[in-house]
């Protein structure tokens, strides 16, 4: 049976090679459409890859929440009070099982001025936990201490591109201007990798105290960032904090949340959420395409049916059955199909090294795309080639004897 | 007496095109015993080939009864219409019918191929056998192209007789090929009927169909006097 097999996979393929034009073309159409696929769908995988990476960087990854002061947004605005995220709920957010350090953040974006340059900076009133919460050390100098909080003293430690910005050879004791207070630069923070939207490296950390009474004269939050203990339920733990705020704020049960609780998740659906749709679209594109090639194969395999239907009468005619011919034109679609998702594969590989040179993003080796060509080129090759192969079945021997 | 290898009985075989039917054979009765060399005859449209597709298991019968070796195969299914065409009929065509990409051996296995338990070192020899013995031993590994006519029909004959059939079903066998070559051919299938081979041949040229022991005239769909 075996030896049968690879007698019939030799059939097909010297039939493949009789026609190379032909095969060539098959083959053309089903890799230009698996390429574009295999490239689209492993781009948007490296994009959110990266986001990925670039959060869990800042440990905030799978074991991490934000609570930010405020409800949702509604056309821009807050339609909830924003300043009801105090110290003590913080305090008994971390009394919860389950949760393994808070980090409590009070900013806002004011005005910097270094000699006689001003910028709009964000900046915010840390505790000296905010190292640790963030996996975020300072290259330079030291962090914020309690001796800075109970001080109030004016110290800032600044992100790793602010001493560019404001021309700062020697960024420390050097002293800025934060809203008309002079503050003495104590620490220089290594740069993270961050969204161009969000950065992180121009920002500026000063002592929580200091920042409340002496910037914003508040005595609430901005946010709060929590990390859990590894394995913690992330849905649930949000669940039992976003019941506790609501306790705690004495909100009614028909009343929104005045504050909003961000899971990484959420982070990386925001952040390629346009670049979703444009891939989806993409994508969509492909799979179009993919059926054009469809078509292409259905054509050809129609032709190269007809074009060898002496053929097959005389295969019929030495006994091959009608399950043998149906097969010997499935395993040659077969055939075409793992060669153009090989090549789509390795096509797509190599145009996304290209795009790598150009852009930022990241090439993606995955087996994962590798399967997803195959299976779409075996299923458009197998879907499309079912009719003519079955049209094979129906030559008639009879058509070789000509001579009435 | 020994039993025929082929009985018909009423053969007859019509043919509905839109609305007209034609009908092609109109009753044939014909008995074929081992080791016959039958030469079929008659005029174009006279049914030969008809008959010889259902002879071949090529096409069915639209009433009559047909046993091969016995077996009453007129109503037999598809699968095993194709074994036995596989296992007990040969065919040699006018045309030939070589496979153009495969070599004079390969396409001489192609018979075993679909035999369905693989190609055997014996089936590799006993096809060289053949065809040495037709005299193209060292022409094995030769493309279709690149054989001649008469050479191209030897091949389709060792084709014919790679499975060891018991009946050879030739249709114009010489139809395309010179005098020199139709002696050839003709020759070796008299050679191979009198080693055994039961032969029924279709030809319209006397000269050809008197290799035969026996000569049947089709006429309109039926066997007549000549």
């Amino acid at each position: 049976m075996i030896s049968s097999f690879r007698g019939q996979y030799k059939e097909v393929w010297r039939e493949l090679l009789a026609n190379k034009i032909s095969l060539l073309f098959m083959i053309l159409a089903l890799v230009l459409s698996l390429t574009a696929i295999n490239t689209i769908y492993a781009l948007g995988k490296s994009a959110e890859k990266q986001v990925l990476e670039v959060l869990s960087n800042l440990n905030f990854g799978k074991d991490a929440l934000l609570i930010l002061a405020g409800g949702q947004r509604f056309m821009g605005l807050t339609p909830t009070r924003t300043d009801t995220l105090k110290l003590e709920d913080v305090q008994s957010i971390e009394r919860l099982t389950g949760v393994k350090l808070t980090s409590p953040v009070s900013g806002g974006v004011l005005e910097v001025r270094y000699r006689d340059q001003a910028e709009k900076i964000r900046v915010e009133g840390v505790f000296p936990i905010f190292t640790l919460a963030n996996n975020w050390q300072v290259v330079l100098g030291r962090f914020i201490t309690e001796e800075d909080l109970q001080g109030l003293r004016k110290v800032a430690v600044v992100g790793g591109d602010i001493p560019k910005k404001f021309n700062l050879k020697q960024p420390l004791g050097e002293k800025i201007m934060i809203s008309g207070e002079y503050f003495i630069i104590i620490g220089v923070l290594e740069n993270k990798p961050s969204f161009s939207h969000f950065p992180l490296n121009e920002r500026i950390y000063v002592p929580f105290t200091t920042a409340q009474r002496r910037l914003f004269n508040r005595d609430y939050l901005t946010g709060i960032k929590v990390l859990l203990f590894s394995g913690e339920d992330l849905k649930s733990m949000r669940e039992r904090i976003r019941s506790l705020l609501r306790q705690r704020h004495k909100i009614n049960f028909l009343a929104p949340d005045d504050f909003r609780i961000i899971t990484p998740e959420m982070i990386v659906a925001r952040y390629l959420a346009t670049a979703k749709i444009l891939q989806n679209f993409l994508l969509a594109i492909s799979l179009v395409s993919l059926v054009i090639s469809g078509v292409v194969i259905l054509n050809l395999m129609s032709a190269a049916i007809e074009e060898k239907a002496g053929i097959i009468a005389l295969r019929r005619a030495l006994g091959a059955s009608c399950k043998t011919i149906f097969f010997h034109y499935l395993l040659m679609s077969l055939n075409i199909a793992l060669l153009s998702g090989l090549a789509g594969w390795l096509l797509s590989l190599g145009l996304m090294y290209l795009i790598s040179v150009f852009t930022p993003l990241k090439p993606l080796f995955s087996w994962l795309t590798f399967l997803l060509s195959f299976f779409f080129s075996t299923l458009t090759a197998i879907i499309f080639s079912i009719g003519p192969a079955y049209r094979a079945t129906r030559v008639d021997p009879a058509i070789l004897l000509k001579s009435l | 007496m020994t039993n025929p290898i082929i009985r018909l009985q009423e053969i007859r075989k019509t043919y509905v095109i839109g609305k007209v039917s034609y009908e092609v054979l109109r009753g044939i009765n014909l008995e074929v015993y081992p080791q016959d060399f039958l030469a079929i005859m008659g005029p174009s449209g006279g049914g030969k080939s008809t008959l010889l597709n259902i002879l071949g298991l090529l096409d069915k019968p639209t009433s009559g009864s047909y046993l091969f070796g016995g077996i009453e195969v007129s109503t037999l299914k598809e699968k095993e219409m194709a074994r036995i065409r596989n296992q007990r009929i040969g065919f040699v065509f006018q045309a030939f019918h070589l496979v153009p990409w495969a070599s004079a051996l390969e396409n001489v296995i192609l018979p075993v191929l679909y035999r369905g338990d693989g190609i055997k070192k014996e089936d590799i020899r006993r096809a060289e056998e053949l065809l040495a013995r037709v005299g193209l031993g060292g022409k094995k590994h030769l493309k279709p192209a690149e054989l001649s006519g008469g050479e191209q029909q030897r091949v389709a004959i060792v084709r014919a007789l790679i499975n060891r059939p018991i009946l050879l079903l030739a249709d114009e066998p010489t139809g395309n090929l010179d005098s020199k070559n139709s002696r050839e051919v003709l020759g070796l299938l008299k050679e191979l009927n009198e080693e055994g081979l039961t032969i029924i041949m279709v030809t319209h040229d006397p000269e050809v169909a008197k290799t035969a022991k026996e000569i049947k005239y089709l006429r309109d769909g039926v066997f007549v006097e000549s």
